[in-house]
């Protein structure tokens, strides 16, 4: 006999699907069978200190800004996103291959190369090509089987940059991060967490920025107009691309005072945990 | 305009059977399978991707001649490489014993990055490991010097040889709900490549299906290149015909029986 009322029960299953989930990236096919995937759960309030570290980076970057204010505010409502830290060993081929995918022509050489360059990306790398396919497969086993617990879900590099930073799985060097619930349609696809923080002006602009990409107006005359508004002609913006002091500045900041700051806070205890563990 | 015309002639029956091989019951079943490597290709397609970015290409392999091709090529590059040698020769025997083989490549990793810093390929804080290696202007990297001395042609941007990890993981993950055998090969991809399929991609996986009573991927014996299911019914073929050579007897006559014991007789 029993009766489930409200929500928080949904809650606790989700933690269940997550364990099933890691279930999953372990049990995912590997082309090489020899990369080392690992996989942590991590919710609630030991979220915080990962929210920490993309907060400031989420002023420079759009694609963490999202991410960010999603799992923040869900968070505040009370409503945790569960966390799938997922890590792949990918920085040495023990495979011999010599493929060159990498950019060498042998794995010798890729591996000395890692050696000495292994963490230094947003996400980790290098790589070798075919662990990362692995990884890869693991992280999309882990999608499908949120997808088929009808849990929604994202991979997020956003999360992987400040799992990185934090010291988390400490035996991998790539790391992405599977975020997961609350229990409803659309968490993190037509974000509704954003619409708040997420300005029409804001929308504009990111627009905006992309058209030189796509190549919008006449590029012959070496000075393509830019279309900024609706009589774009009159007069006509030009596009002036070039280096901004101000933005290197604050990315410089970010990177190498304000994040290595929060981390020192948080590290020693991340790292007493894998040593608890050992 | 031509209108659909409905077929509603809704009768017949149909015999599948896995044996014997390439007969017409078992061509039945494997257009079973070619239905479902269809519906893994379209979980490819839809894998989640950085950026929503569309840049999976696939071909799909099937027939006796192709796949012996696909398997010919396997062999090839085995022997250029030691640590391949055995266990491609391995998985060119797989490639014989598939029904259909899905190949899954990338057309953005070589040629069109995500841009986006991320450091996999070179672990760097921005991507200038790949393009200082590319013949590029601009930013443009140019292709068209398609010759490589390497088997596959990198640097690769990471980021896309992940998303293609995505599209292999769907239609693996599609694969085992429909319950047919896949698994995910790089010595099939390779080969793939260097026959011309997915002429965009800068890196291709192989991923064969099969549906038959013992998948074909895995639980392989020893020096399997030389002992399989082809070779042993070869030599079942090359010896038994000697076998009744052996002893002859005009069975119209005359057909040896076995001794009887006392035992029976009781």
């Amino acid at each position: 006999m029993g009766h489930l009322i409200g929500k928080d029960y949904i809650q606790d299953h989700i933690l269940e699907v997550a364990k099933n989930i890691v279930l999953a990236i372990h049990k995912a096919p590997q082309i090489t069978g020899r990369t080392q995937i690992e996989a942590e759960i991590i919710w609630g309030e030991d979220l915080k200190p990962i929210l920490e570290v993309m907060a400031p980076v989420a002023n420079v970057m759009r694609y963490v800004q999202w991410d960010y204010e999603t799992i923040n505010n869900c968070l505040k409502k009370g409503e945790s996103p569960i966390v799938i830290a997922i890590g792949g060993k990918l920085d040495r081929s023990d495979l011999a291959w010599n493929c060159g995918a990498c950019g060498f022509d042998t794995c010798k050489e890729f591996n000395a190369y890692a050696k000495e360059t292994s963490g230094g990306g947003q996400l980790g790398g290098p790589c070798c090509n075919w662990k990362l396919l692995d990884c890869a497969i693991a992280c999309d086993w882990a999608c499908a089987s949120a997808w088929q617990n009808k849990v929604d879900n994202r991979i997020m590099g956003s999360l992987g940059f400040a799992l990185g930073a934090l010291g988390y799985l400490p035996n991998t060097n790539v790391k992405l991060g599977l975020a997961l619930g609350p229990a409803r349609d659309m968490v993190y696809y037509s974000r509704e967490e954003t619409q708040k923080v997420m300005s029409y002006e804001m929308d504009k602009a990111d627009m905006v920025r992309s058209v030189p990409t796509m190549f919008a107006t006449f590029a012959g005359g070496g000075n393509p107009m830019y279309k900024t508004k609706d009589d774009w002609w009159a007069p006509p913006e030009l596009m002036n691309i070039g280096f901004s002091e101000p933005f290197m500045e604050a990315l410089q900041k970010i990177l190498f005072e304000q994040i290595p700051e929060i981390c020192v806070k948080y590290s020693a205890q991340i790292e007493a945990r894998y040593k608890k563990k050992k | 305009m031509k209108k659909y015309v409905e077929d509603l002639n809704f009768e017949g029956e149909e015999f599948i059977s896995d044996w014997p091989f390439w007969s017409a019951q078992d061509i039945r079943r494997k257009k079973g399978v070619l239905q479902a490597a269809r519906l893994m290709i379209n979980s490819a397609m839809t894998a989640p991707f950085a950026g929503g970015v569309p840049q999976i290409e696939t071909h799909l392999v099937y027939g006796q001649a192709e796949l012996e091709a696909l398997a010919r090529k396997v062999e090839e590059i085995a022997h250029t490489n030691k640590n391949w040698e055995e266990p491609f020769l391995y998985e060119a025997v797989m490639v014989r014993d598939s029904d259909v083989i899905i190949l899954i490549g990338n057309t953005r990793c070589h040629e069109t990055p995500l841009d986006a810093g991320c450091g996999l390929c070179g672990g760097t804080l921005d991507c200038g490991y790949f393009y200082d290696k590319k013949k590029q202007r601009y930013g443009l990297v140019d292709i068209t010097d398609r010759s490589s001395k390497r088997m596959v042609n990198g640097p690769l941007c990471s980021a896309r040889v992940d998303d293609l990890g995505y599209a292999v993981g769907s239609a693996l993950w599609t694969a085992y709900t429909l319950m047919v055998d896949a698994r995910p090969f790089a010595s099939m991809g390779i080969a793939g490549q260097k026959l011309g399929y997915c002429p965009n991609s800068g890196m291709v996986v192989g991923v064969p299906v099969a549906a038959k009573a013992k998948n074909p991927y895995v639980d392989v014996n020893v020096d399997y290149h030389l002992i399989n299911m082809d070779k042993v019914l070869d030599s079942a073929r090359k010896m038994y015909a000697t076998a009744r050579i052996i002893r002859g007897f005009d069975y119209r006559k005359w057909i040896p029986k076995a001794k009887k014991t006392g035992k029976e007789d009781e």
